[in-house]
């Protein structure tokens, strides 16, 4: 009898869904919208009026599924054992022999814009958040959609479940802005704990940049004080499961709602730091160096099939060669990454507490389980962790940098580019750029019904595709271009449960296009194409194309044997930037400068208030000299 | 001896209010979360900026006025200002439905308290 109302709701759902997507599709083609298109013919497939096909899980135990979404922080496409690491991640292994892993998804190359899309389904351009505040220039703000934080014009999928009768937590790191409006708490999660910042230490409430005074933490929309002992990943899972734990059990409440659980990881953002038990077991694994990890990586995912065979690989320039470092150079820079896979480790371990946390409360073979990464690895390290410079800003701060106790409580730790570029091989660049490196991230779900275990995934898929397909699997409508009574942005992305269940092996038509900007760095993708351009420091600006599947190392540039193609991607890029209200970049920016400038600025308003309250007291002081 | 901990009391309260009204004035982003308010925009920035920062150097200047000077008149501005801020947190609390910033309320009882012994002890001289 329920399945039957269930099911009639939800035909129901699908023919509204159908007309929705219309609207959608004809406001679409007036405003010039990212290419609803195919919203519309996906909605229109008699697939999708079949539920037994989207909610296999639904289905089967006769309740809505619980949903968890993971967000690793500037973790690389190979990080991970089922892409392919050296790294032991059993259980993100488990998950992914479960699931379904996507070999082809790309986000934003960096972290609050990667956050904005994969929450809203919304381009991040258009969602408010073009690029993280702390590197967004004073000429950027005048603009409404540039303020770095999430835009009161897109609603979260948070809002969308909890109105759906979902329970809705997050316990990690938010950065999409901290005023009392702004934070989770008022975005749609009922509990929160949540570190509003770029990063933070992983062991105290401290800052990692002099841009902040203090690490903001915030729990259920106040101010968060941590407890002493805190490791981040270990804090985050303990909250998570309090959090699900609190609804959990009560069989004979009327509403035994499902849940949405959001737990986006600090690790491994800097500072990269690891319990000592995690880091003990890769001391000696990168002795051989960041060229030998990005070949062992390579042939791994190839072996694994992530990557096509014999995938080419660009070796980033400047790149030094471990061999001719000194023995105290390459003993600190290995241990560095010892202690950036400890703390993959140490995530993967505390998912597994989760997990287990699950299992006991029989809730896994019910929760469907997103694991994903925001962008790709971070490589503003120093290139020489024993070098006078690499310590100065740390010390400033407090931090060490000594080798013993690299990683633990007061030690500032990152990893350099060169290992960088081995956290994501074979790709291309890291963090910030428009590179495979920045943008392919691993993707794995699991959990639902219907899908082939342990499969591959190779179609192109994007971040404003996870809020789709979320409330596909949860049974949420997609708002339209109203919700609450105000305009919304309609959601671009697509529902990929087509994808997981095998119906169809591509989710954008071969015509469509996905475009992206972040301070230059620019890219478009269209079917297996992408064209590119990297700004400097290490790009040159310049636009080229590549097939990114046959060569996701972005090696070949095929701008002179498919010049129409090439030419007709720019034009199409051009008109992402127009429909995105991307804007010009200022004079002279770069988004390293800009981030100086602005910890600089931060730092000259003190010293202006110092010298300023100098001056007030100086005749004070000379008055009471010469009472 | 009592004399000169009240002096390095109000010079100390003194430096902090100067400094938060330079802070008003040159880093407003930076200050307004201490007050539970938000920046605003067009006028209301203007207003915030301008009363805050007003506000804050004549109370600290006022009680400096008055240790340098030694007229114990100089701290009875500063002791109304603080004074009547007090009332006012207490008012809003219990007529506009406010919360009641004990926070804020408590160092502001304590340092008028202060102001009105040091006007009391550090007479005219």
């Amino acid at each position: 009898m329920r399945m039957s109302l269930i099911s009639k709701w939800f035909r129901m759902f699908s023919v509204a869904a159908l007309f929705c997507c219309q609207s959608v599709q004809l406001q679409a083609q007036s405003q010039g919208t990212e290419a609803v298109e195919s919203d519309a013919i996906e909605a229109a497939s008699p697939d999708f009026l079949q539920p037994e096909l989207l909610k296999p899980e639904q289905n089967r135990s006769d309740k809505r599924p619980n949903i968890l979404l993971i967000l690793a922080d500037d973790m690389g496409y190979t990080d991970i054992a089922p892409y392919g690491s050296e790294v032991s991640t059993p259980n993100l292994q488990t998950l992914a022999e479960r699931g379904v892993r996507f070999t082809n998804y790309h986000t934003a190359a960096n972290c609050a814009p990667a956050r904005a899309m994969l929450l809203t389904g919304v381009s991040n351009h258009l969602a408010g958040v073009p690029n993280i505040p702390e590197m967004l220039a004073p000429e950027q703000k005048e603009q409404d959609n540039y303020q770095g934080v999430l835009g009161d014009n897109v609603v979260t999928v948070a809002t969308l479940l909890e109105d759906a009768g979902y329970h809705t937590y997050m316990a990690g790191k938010w950065h999409l802005g901290m005023t009392p409006d702004k934070l989770p708490s008022h975005r749609g999660f009922e509990r929160t704990v949540a570190m509003a910042d770029s990063g933070a230490d992983h062991w105290e409430q401290r800052p990692y940049i002099p841009l902040y005074d203090k690490a903001n933490w915030f729990a259920d929309g106040e101010e968060h004080t941590l407890p002493e002992d805190f490791y981040s990943s270990t804090y985050l899972v303990d909250k998570t499961i309090e959090f699900i734990g609190s609804n959990l059990g009560d069989e004979q409440s009327a509403e035994n709602k499902p849940f949405f659980a959001y737990l986006p990881f600090m690790a491994v953002h800097i500072p990269v730091q690891a319990p000592q038990e995690y880091i003990d077991r890769y001391m000696g694994t990168y002795d051989a160096g960041w060229d030998a990890l990005r070949e062992q990586r390579a042939i791994s995912a190839s072996e694994i099939g992530i990557i096509p065979p014999d995938t080419a690989m660009n070796r980033m320039p400047d790149t030094e060669d471990w061999n001719e470092l000194s023995d105290e150079r390459r003993l600190f820079e290995a241990k560095r990454m010892a202690v950036y896979a400890a703390m993959i480790e140490a995530m993967d371990a505390e998912l597994g507490r989760l997990f287990d946390f699950l299992k006991q409360r029989g809730e896994f073979d019910n929760t469907i389980i997103i694991f994903t990464s925001d962008n790709g690895s971070e490589a503003s390290g120093p290139r020489d962790g024993t070098s006078f410079a690499a310590s100065f800003g740390p010390s400033r701060l407090g931090y060490e940098l000594d080798y013993d106790t690299l990683g633990l409580k007061g030690s500032y730790n990152s990893i350099n580019p060169y290992f960088a570029s081995a956290s994501v091989s074979p790709l291309a660049y890291f963090k910030f750029y428009a590179g495979e490196g920045g943008m392919r991230v691993p993707l794995i779900m699991a959990g639902m019904d219907g899908v082939q275990e342990g499969s591959l995934n190779q179609s192109f898929t994007w971040a404003t595709d996870i809020t789709p397909t979320i409330l596909s699997l949860a049974g949420v409508e997609k708002p339209g271009l109203r919700y609450a009574g105000r305009p919304v942005e309609a959601m671009t992305g697509k529902d990929l449960t087509p994808l997981l269940i095998g119906e169809i092996d591509r989710i954008r038509a071969k015509h469509e296009t996905v475009g992206y900007e972040l301070t230059g760095h620019a890219a478009l993708f269209q079917g297996d194409y992408k064209i590119v351009a990297n700004q400097a420091p290490l790009g040159d600006g310049e636009w080229r194309l590549f097939n990114i599947v046959s060569d996701p190392g972005e090696t070949r540039d095929l701008r002179s044997t498919m010049p129409r193609q090439f030419q007709k991607m720019l034009s199409e890029y051009e008109q992402f930037k127009l429909d995105n209200r991307v804007a010009s970049l200022p004079q002279g920016y770069t988004q390293v400068k800009q981030l100086f400038s602005n910890v600089l600025q931060k730092s000259a308003s003190n010293f202006i208030i110092l010298i300023l309250t100098l001056m007030v007291l100086m005749p004070f002081y000379v008055a009471w000299r010469m009472r | 001896m009592l004399n000169k901990i009240i002096t390095t009391l109000v010079v100390l309260a003194a430096i902090l209010f100067i400094v938060n009204g330079l802070r008003w004035l040159v880093d407003p982003a930076g200050i307004v979360d201490m007050f539970g308010l938000e920046l605003a925009s067009g006028v209301g920035l203007s207003s915030q900026v301008g009363d805050m920062s007003a506000f804050f150097l004549t109370l600290g200047i006022c009680m400096l006025m008055g240790v340098v000077a030694a007229e114990h008149l100089w701290f009875y501005p500063a002791m109304l200002l603080l004074g009547l801020t007090t009332v006012g947190r207490i008012l809003a609390w219990l007529v506009h439905d406010a919360a009641l910033a004990a926070h804020l309320i408590a160092p502001e009882v304590i340092i008028t308290l202060i102001l009105w012994i040091a006007s009391r002890r550090l007479r005219d001289n």
